[in-house]
This record gives C-alpha cells, structure tokens and sequence, in this order.
C-alpha cells in the first residue's frame, strides 16, 4: 500500500465555479486507473491536486497514506495535456534537470536519464536541442522526463493524443511494465478506445463529480448485455424497421458492420430473425456489453439530468422560456 | 542542492552560455567608447573654413580678416548685395557681412547673412568677432592706449575646484556630471533589460506548458525567485564583464584619441581615459554603491516583471502591461538634471531615498556631492524592504497566474488572486 492513492471527498472552488465536488477514489499500485470524462469534467482539476499543483478546499489526498504535498511530489510523476519542454535546452540537459528538479542526485540523474533514452533508441538525440525534434520525438522525450526519476505514482494525462500507432504501442509496453513492477499508474483520458484495452479500474467524472467507478469488468457488467453486434455480407437495409420503430438504438453502422444496443423489450433473436430475413449473408452474431463510450454517454447525460433536477433548472425546449 | 539554486543555476548557464552574451558583452563596451569618440574626432577635424564676403564701409575689413583668421576667409567685395546673395545661395560663398558706415560711431547696424542650413552656430564666430573689432575701434576712439586694450582683453586665469570630504579636485563638476548621466543610463538599462529578461522567461515557460510539469515538482515561488536570483547573476556577470571591458578598451582608446586630436591631451602631455584622470571621478565606493543598489532596483523590479509575465499567455499580450511597469523606472531619469544641480535640497534627498527612484537617483547624487553614509544606508535598507514586499506580492500573482490561460485578468482579478493566494 506504499503508493495508494487514495481521494477523500475533495471539493475545489474556482470562484463561483465547483470544478471537483466530494470526489473520492482509490488507485492500486500495480493496477492502471483511468480517470474518464468528458473534456471539463475535472479531472484536471483533481490531478493537479493530486500533483499538489493547487490545494483543496475540502477533503484530503494521500499517497501510501501520507498526504500530498512538497515531499509527495518528488514520487509522482506527470505528463499534462498540454505538452511542452524548454525548446532551446538540449535534450539529455533538460532530462537531467527535470529529474534533479524531483529531488534525483546528479550522478543518478543522468545514469537513469541514458538508460531511458536508449530504452526508447533516443541515445542520439541526447546532445539535440527540443526545438529540433519532430513531434513524436518530443513525446517521447517529455514521457521520460514523467518516468526517469522512478516515481511510485505516474499520472498520464491523454498519453496516446498525437501517437502514431507504433509510438502508441511502445507506449503501451512501457505502461505495462511500469504496472508489472508495482508502480500506480493513473491514467486521465476522454477517449475511450484507449480506455477499455487497458484499464484495471476506472472512475468517470461528470460536472465535477464521479458518476461512475468500479473495475472496468463491474462497470461493464453493470449495463448488462444488452449490446449485439453483427457482421454481415449485404444490404444492410433490414435494420432499418427495427431503428426506426425504437427497438434498437444504432450505435455504430458501417457497410457490412452494426452495433446496436437493445432496448428494454427488446430480445437479441429479434436482431437475428432481421438480419436473416434481410437474406444477407451472417459472418457473426455477438451479444455483449456495451462499448465503454456508450456507457460514458449515457452515464454522463444521466448525471446532467440529475444536475438539472438539483438546481431547478429546466432541460430543453419549451418550458425554457417560462422559467 | 536546494531547488531554487537548482533553477537559479540553470537559469544562469543557460543565458551565459547564449551568443547573445557574448554579443552583448562585447558590443556595449565597443559601442560606448565609440560614441564617446568619434564625435570629437569628427568635430576637430571637420568643419572647415567659411567663405565670406565683407562689404565694408566702416574700415574694419583688415581688422575683421586678422580677427576671424582660421576660421573664415575673407574677400572684400564692392558687389551689389543681390549679387552676393546669389552667390551664397549658388555656395560660392558661405555668408555675407555688411558693415556700414557709422558702425562704430553706434549711429548703424552691421549685418549678417548666412545660409538657413548653417545651423545654430552659423554666422556666431563671425558675430563675434565683429564685436570684438568694433569695440576695439571704438574703445581706440574714445582714447583708450594699446596697453588698456591689451589690459582689457586679457584672460582671466580661473580655476573650478569642487571641495569634498575625500579631498578637493580641480575641474571635476563636469567630469561628475558626465559620470552621474552615464551612471543613470547605465542603471536604467540595466534594470530594464534583465527585468524585461525575467518577464520574457515566465511568459516563454507558460507559453510552451512546461510551466505545469515544473509546478509539480517545485513551488511555484522557488521557481520565480530561481528564475529572479539566476537572471541576476546574469546581469551582474554582465556589468561586471562591460565594467573590465570598457576600463580595458579606455586605456586603449587615450592613446588612440591622442592620435587623432592631439589637443585631448592633459596637462602633463598623457592621454585622456587614463587610469588616473578615470581615477580621480570615480570612486570605488561610489561603483559599490552602483551595483548594490543595481541588486536592490533589479530585485524590486524584476519580482513585479514576474508578476505581470504570469499574467499573459503570449509576449503579445505583454506589451500593453510592458508599458505600465516601464514607467516607474523611467521617472528617475526624469528628475536626473534637477537632482543633479540640487543634491541636497529637500526633493533630491526625498527621491534618493524612495525605493522606487533610489537606484537610480541615489547614485546620481552620490556622483555629484558627498552623500552621508546614514543616507546611503538607509536608501539601502528601505529598498530592500521595498523589494521583500514586492516579491511577497507577486508571489501571490505568479503562482495563480502560471496556470492560467485564456483572457488576461483585470487589475481587479490581479488583486483578488494577491488576497486569497
């Protein structure tokens, strides 16, 4: 438990604003968390908490249960949106500051630095100034700037944003051997493709507040299976009746390809019986959970309508323009 | 090591190591003597002799021709006036003087015609010395001897010694005056080039993000006051660097002086610049004085520089703010001439003491008079105060400001975030 991160109730005000509302979670070591919701959600706002970037207004954080603060942040590490790194310093340079500035010894510092840099065949780039790398390149750089000092907790926030696939691969090897030696890796997306392949547990946040958290199998289990895909060879017209009447709602479709979630009276056979009698050619059937993004929308648009609920205020349409 | 040196270390390598530097290190020296030379290498050796016409009527042409030998050549001429002019005009001739007759009885006017574009000194050496031979011819009619004349036009040996407590200098009020002028520039552009460097330095971290990763690893005030302490050493490597530089090139530059004016040589035949001549206005105390108060201004300054740097995403958005934080420093040299010719009156002795003009103005007054030490120490003492104060505020502002982005904040927002900080 030496490096649980654990929120208790954490609430931020930025003037008038609540941009984290009692928000409370738990991440393991040697498990990925992600952190998911919608672009202002707050989970910005809560990691930069978590960095001791900015303090609360309520509730405590704590790591291996000390709580956050000067001597914490020497143990994490963190990759924010938004990159950037000083553009005229050299690479091995900055590297080494940046690890110093974390509390490495100088020695250790560019032991660890060359070490990192090989591990992603970037020896060479270590003499180049940032300004003079491609964007991939800077990436990487600003990745191992997040990991050299061997924090116990590694916060990565939208990580895959701008990687080509063989970048994001390595990425997630690495990630993955940072999970194996027992590091707490916590992992802040709104895309969730990248999601649903890795994540151990997760959290999402909606209007500053967490509407949803539990393992990834639990929350998916929790919607039930209610999804059913099918590939098909054919038209793709025999969907249609059932779309239309409400039956399905169509998640994806895509010549050859449909996803539909099911509605409440809705049996699973009905979509068969309709492709089959489309007279097209079934190369697959599945019944499944629901894809995380689906779940996403509906939890977070539930969670708007509770908010609306809470403050009074009317949703859509006519009954605006009384309130 | 502790963080903030960690980031004062790296601020400093980073700077020192820039061509910009080397450059500037090099440059400012160079271009500070140069200015200093070539006007009085090009005023001695340029100018030239005018050509002028006399229409004499009064008698006074051989006297005038003797009188503005070197400095004008003359021709009588019996010309009609429009036939001058047009030859000015046509530069053949540089002026035209008429001197009627009745000059010198006082019952007639002389006159002078020189082109427009002479400028102010056109026509004034000549003015002169038509004066001075018309009160010779008349002082001669009134019956005065050769001797009294003689007596009359004689120079007076008169010497400025200006008296102070280290001892009583010959012909040192200009010399001061000069140093207090240069000093002050000195001062200003000191002050505004590292504190414009620190600004530049917080807007370049927001602007490229890695202010965020860097706030998560250390406070945002030891990043500010690394960022402060680092660009100081710079600026003080570098006045340190021109200080040597400039002494180095003004050994040079005496001799070099010497050949081309050889009148800029001193009484005992040794080039101007020399260490002793140099010596004998500067005091060490008094350079001191200039790089501690150097330290207190840049301080007081750059922390509010700082302040304002977190407050914009873009050095665009800087300008606007520039303007306003360059005005307090601007003042001082405003008040530069008057302190200087009144030191110790009761409005010099009040701004060499606020901390907002006393970098500057102190030193000012410490060139031109004998300052007491209490004053200094208390400008001093008041200053560092000041500047304590100043940091402890915009602390406040940079470590809000830093992370945020979008639309600049309004002096009334700036002042929120120093309250709940």
């Amino acid at each position: 438990m030496t490096s649980a991160l654990r929120l208790e109730n954490v609430t931020k005000r930025y003037g008038q604003t609540v941009a984290v509302d009692g928000v409370s979670f738990e991440a393991e070591p040697g498990r990925l968390f992600g952190l998911l919701g919608p672009n202002g959600a707050g989970k910005t706002s809560t990691i930069r908490m978590v960095t001791y970037i900015t303090t609360p207004d309520a509730g405590t954080i704590t790591l291996g249960g000390e709580p956050v603060g000067p001597a914490t942040q020497a143990r994490m590490g963190y990759l924010p949106e938004e990159r950037g790194l000083y553009r005229k310093l050299a690479v091995g340079e900055q590297l080494v500051y940046l690890a110093r500035l974390k509390g490495m010894a100088e020695a250790d510092a560019k032991a660890a630095v060359r070490r990192w840099l090989d591990r992603f065949d970037a020896g060479a780039w270590a003499g180049k100034k940032t300004e003079e790398l491609s964007k991939g390149q800077q990436q990487k750089v600003q990745f191992i700037s997040t990991v050299v000092h061997d924090p116990s907790l590694v916060i990565l926030d939208e990580p895959f944003s701008g990687l080509d696939p063989i970048n994001a691969d390595l990425l997630v090897d690495v990630i993955g051997e940072l999970r194996e030696a027992g590091r707490t890796v916590l992992f802040a997306s709104h895309r969730m493709e990248s999601v649903e392949a890795l994540c151990d547990d997760l959290c999402l946040m909606a209007n500053g507040r967490v509407v949803l958290s539990g393992t990834l199998r639990e929350v998916k289990r929790r919607f039930g299976r209610d999804t059913v895909s099918v590939a098909f060879d054919g038209d793709g017209g025999w969907l249609d009746p059932l779309a239309e009447a409400g039956a399905v709602r169509v998640l994806n479709r895509t010549e050859g390809l449909v996803t539909v979630r099911l509605g409440e009276a809705t049996a699973p056979r009905e979509v068969l019986q309709a492709a089959l009698g489309g007279g097209v050619e079934i190369d697959r059937f599945e019944v499944h959970e629901p894809p995380l993004s689906d779940i996403f929308r509906q939890a977070v648009q539930g969670a708007g309508e509770q908010g609306r609920a809470r403050t009074g205020a009317p949703a859509t349409g006519a009954g605006a323009i009384d309130a | 090591m502790n963080k903030t040196l960690l980031i004062a270390k790296s601020e400093y390598l980073r700077r020192v190591r820039s061509k910009w530097f080397a450059v500037a290190t090099l440059a400012v020296p160079l271009l500070a003597i140069g200015v200093f030379l070539l006007p009085m290498i090009a005023f001695s050796s340029g100018g030239g002799v005018d050509r002028v016409a006399i229409v004499d009527d009064a008698g006074l042409a051989d006297a005038l021709a003797e009188a503005l030998q070197g400095r004008a050549a003359v021709e009588e001429s019996d010309a009609p006036l429009d036939t001058l002019r047009a030859r000015v005009l046509a530069d053949e001739l540089d002026g035209v003087l008429v001197l009627p007759a009745g000059l010198v009885e006082g019952d007639a006017e002389a006159e002078v015609r020189y082109l427009s574009r002479g400028g102010l000194d056109a026509g004034d050496g000549v003015r002169g010395a038509v004066r001075e031979v018309v009160r010779r011819a008349r002082a001669g009619a009134a019956g005065a001897s050769p001797a009294a004349l003689a007596a009359y036009e004689s120079d007076v040996a008169l010497r400025l010694v200006t008296v102070s407590e280290s001892g009583d200098e010959a012909d040192a009020a200009v010399g001061r005056f000069l140093l207090a002028n240069v000093l002050s520039l000195l001062m200003y552009l000191a002050i505004l080039v590292f504190g414009m460097m620190v600004m530049r330095g917080v807007i370049e971290e927001k602007a490229n993000r890695i202010v965020e990763v860097i706030a998560s690893s250390v406070r945002p005030f030891e990043l500010m006051m690394g960022k402060v302490l680092g660009i100081g050493a710079v600026g003080l490597s570098q006045l340190l660097a021109w200080g040597a530089l400039t002494f180095g090139l003004s050994l040079a530059a005496g001799p070099l002086l010497l050949a081309f004016v050889p009148e800029a040589a001193g009484d005992g035949g040794e080039a101007p610049f020399g260490p002793e001549a140099v010596g004998a206005i500067v005091d060490p105390g008094l350079l001191v004085a200039f790089v501690l108060f150097f330290l207190g201004g840049y301080l007081l300054y750059s922390s509010l520089f700082a302040a304002v740097g977190s407050a914009v995403d873009q050095e665009s958005d800087a300008q606007s703010l520039q303007t306003v934080v360059i005005l307090p420093i601007m003042i001082p040299l405003l008040f530069l001439s008057f302190v200087a010719s009144d030191p110790d009156g009761g409005l010099g002795v009040f701004l060499s003491l606020f901390p907002l003009t006393s970098p500057i103005l102190m030193v000012v007054r410490m060139a031109v008079t004998d300052v007491p030490v209490w004053q200094v120490a208390l400008a001093l003492a008041l200053l560092a105060a000041a500047f304590v104060g100043m940091i402890a505020l915009a602390a406040r502002v940079y470590r809000v400001g830093i992370l945020m982005y979008g639309k600049k904040p309004s002096l009334a927002e700036l002042w929120r975030w120093v309250r709940t900080a």
